[in-house]
């Protein structure tokens, strides 16, 4: 019966790590944009199993269904007169920058590891019992090291709201399902949601004023040999 | 530390006249603004009389802090409980909120009919109206997760004020600060789990008797710390402020740099002092930090060529003093007498400083709407035709650069005593350094605006009382210094 539940937990664990790593790094946006409804809908399947039903609803209704559509619309794929949607991004970073925010990455992967270790002190005997809570500390540091080495704002955004499931799971894996806990997850998602809005709204603006080369520069202005 | 902040049990129970003024000073704000994208006020007039039970609001629960001390409400609703607690400081900064909220509302309408402003200004009146309930909220609230929801609300709201001019660099600009400051939020409540997880609970009056240090409390100290200072604009994770500044409409920047960043220092100290009391290096480092925002904030607001870039370094230079004053309110061994004057020095500082910088966003505003340029050499022979905005623009530098009287002296006067008495001699240094910084690019300047032999402009009137109230605003900040003992004693009462 336990193993049962387990397996469960591993799989879930495992879809959420991959989706995740997909959403972040695959160059396609629109491909990405999917996966990240993938990793929305094993949120809320994640939710049902660590017995917090509610959340899982406001998942289901913030992520699933307000915050997703706010990407697609980013992209230029709701509204049809849209010009030139965005595909791919460029990727062209000297490897000095590259290899710094990896090492920061590493930096707050074992900062935010040994932290959860000194809250919950059994889990060091066995690890393998919290798959959930070690897929968040992945996928929050993985999501962390996107945002710094990502400079197209797109990716950013959805940068941050990888990072902000992974850190919803590690404040319900460290302060489990009380209603405290459930209530900041609630904020928390309602505030991605509104971030989500705002920066699909900006993203649109932005190409429709500048094209599509303004997004990549992170807010620097336009070089003057241009 | 844990009194200071009015965390322990009140004496006597909230009137209801006073349930009353708590509820207006939190909801009024919002209910305005949503009345005002409603019905654009087109003059000053009506939101004057708009704004006039805010501030009776506000006079009333000074009045119920004088008469009972310390005033606490609690609810709990499905589980959760939230508590709000009223003491001298808050209701000092909630003061200071609103006088300055109320002269940015004022000084609204007439920018936006004099400055080309484009379809969104309505907008404008909403996002302030939940910036300034968020920022009274901030001020009052004594659960983290009160705390949360107010400065997520806060920092949505500022971000959409700051992008309303709606050109892209300031659309890119503000891009940049909603993804640091969503990041910083996130970096914020991995801190706030940590202590739920640990402890349990989320109050803070609770946590300040069962938090003990030790690793836990470290890592979420240095979360919590890092999300805030990153939305403060502390030093090193200050990049983001002078291009948000740079393009925003000047009311906003006045609001921005006066008030919203000070809420997340505040909240910055009030939870440091629960979750490190007496520690040594924590508040070191930020102090070290301050030294070089002090150094580098002047030396970038020295070199500058813009007249906003100009006003918003100064921010990140000011916020240096603070910074330089956590090891007086924070470190241990220090005696209770540097301790009070330094608590009273940093309140005074910021309160001064957030009066200060308005009035002085507010004439660089009028400066470069009268003149239409954006540099410091555009700024040739305004001495003669646009003396009111520069008087104003000198009052505001006065207290910045801490000249006697005004309140920057005061606050200085405090914090060096109490640096002299505890023998902290590079906290004095970075002090003096910072004074003369302060002095170098004000007076680089006025250099400008002395000059005579630009050529004639043709200059914009400006509407009626938009300089009376940024002056207004910097003979505030320039009195507190005169009539200090009023907000010291509001520091002082509701000890037990």
């Amino acid at each position: 019966m336990i193993a049962s539940f387990d397996a469960i937990e591993v799989l879930l664990a495992l879809c959420l790590t991959g989706s995740a790593f997909v959403c972040l790094f695959d160059r396609h946006l629109i491909r990405a944009c999917c996966f990240f409804v993938v990793f929305a809908v094993s949120m809320v399947l994640a939710w049902w199993q660590l017995g917090a039903p509610w959340l899982a609803a406001a998942e289901l209704l913030l992520g699933v269904m307000l915050t997703s559509p706010c990407f697609f619309y980013a992209l230029g794929h709701l509204s049809p007169g849209a010009s030139a949607p965005l595909k791919r991004d460029q990727f062209s970073e000297p490897w000095s920058r590259v290899a710094m925010r990896v090492v920061l990455a590493l930096v707050w992967f074992v900062m935010v590891g040994a932290a959860i270790r000194f809250v919950i002190a059994d889990m060091v005997y066995s690890p393998a019992e919290h798959p959930l809570l070690l897929a968040g500390v992945l996928i929050a540091a993985t999501a962390l090291a996107a945002f710094a080495l990502h400079r197209h704002l797109f990716r950013r955004l959805l940068a941050f709201n990888l990072l902000g499931s992974g850190v919803f799971i590690l404040l319900s894996g460290v302060a489990g399902s009380s209603a405290a806990a459930q209530a900041l997850i609630s904020v928390g998602l309602l505030v991605a949601w509104l971030g989500s809005m705002l920066g699909a709204l900006l993203i649109r603006q932005l190409m429709h004023l500048e094209g599509v080369e303004a997004l990549g520069r992170d807010g620097e202005p336009k070089e003057s040999t241009t | 530390m844990i009194w200071r902040f009015g965390l322990f049990d009140s004496t006597f129970a909230p009137l209801a006249t006073t349930h009353w003024a708590l509820l207006v000073a939190l909801v009024f704000p919002l209910l305005l603004g949503v009345l005002g994208a409603l019905f654009p006020p087109k003059r000053a007039f009506p939101v004057a009389l708009a704004s006039l039970p805010v501030l009776a609001s506000g006079v009333m629960l000074l009045s119920a802090f004088d008469q009972s001390g310390l005033l606490s409400w609690q609810w709990e609703i499905a589980g959760l409980i939230l508590s709000l607690r009223l003491n001298g400081l808050s209701v000092l900064l909630l003061l200071t909120t609103q006088c300055i909220g109320v002269a940015a509302a004022l000084y609204t309408p007439g920018y936006l009919r004099l400055s080309e402003t484009g379809p969104l200004a309505r907008w404008l009146w909403p996002l302030m109206g939940v910036v300034l309930s968020a920022l009274s909220l901030i001020w009052l609230a004594t659960d983290l997760l009160t705390l949360y929801i107010a400065l997520e609300l806060m920092g949505l709201a500022a971000v959409g004020m700051l992008m309303l001019s709606g050109k892209a660099p300031a659309l890119l600009a503000g891009m940049r600060y909603l993804l640091l400051a969503l990041v910083g939020s996130l970096t914020y409540l991995l801190g706030i789990a940590l202590i739920l997880g640990h402890w349990g609970r989320l109050d803070l009056q609770g946590l300040a008797k069962v938090i003990e240090p030790g690793p836990v409390a470290w890592f979420a100290a240095a979360l919590i710390g890092a999300g805030l200072a990153l939305k403060a604009a502390l030093f090193p994770l200050h990049a983001w402020l002078t291009p948000v500044h740079e393009n925003a409409w000047t009311p906003v920047s006045a609001l921005h740099a006066g008030l919203v960043i000070k809420a997340s220092l505040f909240m910055l100290l009030q939870l440091w002092s629960i979750l490190l009391p007496d520690t040594f290096y924590a508040p070191r480092v930020i102090a070290w930090l301050g030294l070089l925002a002090i150094v580098w904030g002047g030396l970038l607001a020295w070199r500058t060529d813009s007249l906003k870039t100009l006003v918003a370094s100064s921010t990140v230079a000011q916020l240096g003093y603070l910074m330089v004053a956590f090891p007086l309110l924070l470190g241990p061994d220090i005696a209770p007498l540097p301790r009070a004057l330094a608590w009273e020095g940093f309140w005074l500082q910021l309160v001064g400083h957030a009066f200060a910088k308005a009035a002085m966003f507010m004439a660089a505003g009028n400066l470069i709407l009268a003149t239409g340029e954006h540099t410091l050499k555009g700024l040739a022979g305004t001495s003669r035709r646009l003396p009111l905005s520069l008087l104003v623009f000198g009052i505001a530098s006065i207290t910045l650069m801490g000249l006697p009287p005004s309140s920057g002296f005061t606050a200085k006067w405090m914090l060096l005593q109490a640096m002299i008495i505890t023998q902290q001699w590079w906290a004095v240094a970075a002090l003096l350094t910072g004074t003369l910084l302060t002095a170098a690019y004000v007076f680089r300047m006025f250099r400008y605006s002395f000059d005579e032999t630009a050529p004639r402009h043709r200059y914009q009137p400006l509407a009626p009382g938009m300089d009376l109230i940024a002056l207004t605003l910097a003979l505030i900040a320039f009195a507190l210094g005169l009539l200090a003992h009023f907000p010291l004693e509001l520091m002082h009462g509701g000890s037990p």
